[in-house]
């Protein structure tokens, strides 16, 4: 059921020519644009659906402010979600040559019989590729940190597993991912399809979440 | 005006941060319970370089049915139930494997299947009050696995046993048992319980309190709604063992296995139960593994999946009674 309203709202979102996938954007043609929607499908720890605005900016760096909601897929809307609000700004401005830095603070939310867990985090990520007018290829890495996260047990939980749990905001981080891979799109009049692929390990390199990869197709709408 | 508002908000907010506990999630007791390292509290015994979680019922004296455990990583809490057996006259052992349930934890890389029969080995010659008394394994799940791999690797250790829906005893029947039941559909709602989480919590291989605790997350798969294995619903366990869990899974995957090769020896007749309501062994797979032995009796379990034990022991006890008492004349 949840992944047939999901579907219906991005076929409508598709509909009115609003979709993107906000983090991913052609730095060449996205000059003129002062807004770019998105929307968004793929891997990310989950088969997930994404939908996203971004907001350039007027100032002396290519400065775009971006927001996204992703919902993975499932039978229940929004027991679990993940939302960002951050910033993407081009440091590195070469003819086609690019270099830009994101950074975005994260609420999610997951909830599964036995526990709903909330978290507030950041992600932090580069990215440094060949930019041209119909098409780009960069590469990006980035961290993504669960800094803080409040665990709330179900009654089932207690019953059969562990009665005494502390349910609370555990400190410090609670988990921690790198992830590094590659972007690609193309672009055409005022849209781009645009896709991220990449792995996913944890912060000291020495485990993987149960799958280890991510990959996102998007597509960008930009109006001036 | 507004820049001293803003500057007193947020001391505010800071002080009522700071002065907030802060729990840390590699504490033991937090989310996980201690093991019997943190707890000395605990019915315990130290054997074979470790401490294990552990327990008796019955007489010291009788014929001893050591119960093991499914996983690899679960614990014995969902098989208290067998411990029933001690009002039948047996003295039934229970222990947590090492390394999981509130076991002592070890490195990953010291794991293998000689250590886990070594361990079972000791802790048979701990509860042995003379050569005389008789022993007899009961297994659950991997706890049937590893009665097999015992069995094959010293047919003359044992007088009986019971095997409670083995996984598979060789790498081939583990992986058509794996593939059978647990079917994974990517874009369902329990697919996803098992896998979001994964962007919360992270854990190093050393850090057993976080991998522990999100692998008890993970258990609600076992039993969801239209599992293949016909379990009812959550049935107890106190704490896993992901980074066993790990090990014996790599040592599956890059070495294999087969408790097979010696079965043809152990001339006592053996029992193999199933739940009726597994789709994922049935008779036939019964069939398939009490074929190693010369002498086995099937026997279903009506109305019941793979957790039989808890949730159909009225049904199981009579089952095993008979059988053990067949062979404790």
């Amino acid at each position: 059921m949840k992944t047939i309203v999901i579907l219906t709202c991005l076929i409508a979102f598709f509909g009115f020519r609003q979709k993107t996938t906000a983090q991913t954007l052609n730095w060449k043609t996205s000059g003129k644009a002062k807004h770019v929607l998105s929307a968004g499908i793929g891997w990310d720890y989950s088969a997930s659906y994404s939908l996203g605005y971004a907001y350039q900016l007027e100032a002396p760096v290519p400065v775009v402010l971006n927001t996204r909601f992703s919902i993975p897929s499932g039978e229940r809307l929004l027991d679990d979600f993940k939302t960002s609000i951050g910033a993407q700004v081009l440091l590195f401005n070469g003819t086609d040559l690019k270099g830009s830095i994101s950074l975005n603070g994260l609420y999610r939310r997951y909830e599964n019989p036995l526990v709903i867990l909330q978290n507030i985090g950041s992600e932090l990520k580069g990215t440094f590729g060949y930019y041209r007018p119909n098409w780009f290829l960069a590469a990006e890495a980035g961290l993504d940190k669960a800094i803080v996260t409040r665990f709330k047990h179900s009654e089932s939980f207690k019953e059969t597993i562990f009665q005494d749990v502390t349910d609370g905001w555990y400190q410090p981080a609670t988990g921690g991912h790198v992830f590094y891979g590659l972007q690609t799109g193309y672009s055409f009049t005022n849209s781009d399809i645009n896709l991220r692929i990449g792995m996913v390990t944890t912060q000291d390199f020495t485990t993987t979440p149960l799958i280890p990869y991510y990959v996102m197709i998007g597509y960008n709408q930009r109006i001036e | 005006m507004f820049k001293k508002n803003l500057v007193a908000i947020t001391l505010v907010s800071m002080f009522i941060i700071s002065c907030s506990e802060e729990l840390i999630i590699q504490e033991p007791g937090n989310l996980v319970p201690k093991t019997v390292v943190d707890d000395t509290g605990l019915p315990s015994v130290t054997v074979h370089g470790t401490t294990l979680h552990a327990e008796t019922f019955g007489n010291p004296d009788s014929a001893m049915v050591v119960f093991l455990h499914g996983g690899p990583g679960s614990d014995y809490q969902n098989g208290l139930h067998v411990g029933h057996l001690a009002d039948d006259g047996y003295y039934v052992v229970f222990y947590d494997q090492r390394g999981t349930g509130l076991s002592q934890r070890h490195d990953k890389k010291t794991y293998s299947i000689q250590l886990y029969l070594d361990d079972l080995s000791a802790v048979i010659g701990h509860y042995r009050t003379s050569p005389e008394q008789k022993v007899f394994l009961f297994g659950h799940s991997w706890g049937a696995m590893l009665a097999a791999a015992y069995i094959n690797a010293y047919p003359d250790k044992v007088d009986g046993a019971i095997f409670a829906e083995a996984g598979g005893f060789t790498k081939q029947l583990l992986d058509e048992y794996g593939e059978a039941s647990r079917k994974l559909n990517l874009f369902s709602e329990i697919t996803n319980d098992i896998l979001y989480y994964d962007q919360f919590l992270t854990g190093r291989e050393d850090e057993h309190e976080i991998l522990d605790y999100k692998l008890a997350l993970a258990s609600s798969f076992s039993y969801a709604e239209g599992n293949d294995e016909g379990i009812e619903g959550p049935s107890p366990f106190w704490r896993n063992g992901a980074v066993v869990l790990q090990a014996f899974t790599d040592i599956a995957e890059e070495e294999g296995f087969d408790f097979t090769t010696n079965l043809d020896q152990f001339q006592t007749r053996v029992l193999f139960i199933y739940g009726e309501n597994n789709t994922s062994y049935g008779l036939e797979f019964a069939k398939k593994e009490a074929s190693f032995f010369p002498d086995a009796e099937i026997v279903q379990i009506d109305d019941t999946g793979h957790e039989m034990i808890y949730f159909k022991w009225s049904s199981v006890h009579p089952v095993v009674r008979n059988y053990l008492n067949t062979l404790n004349r």
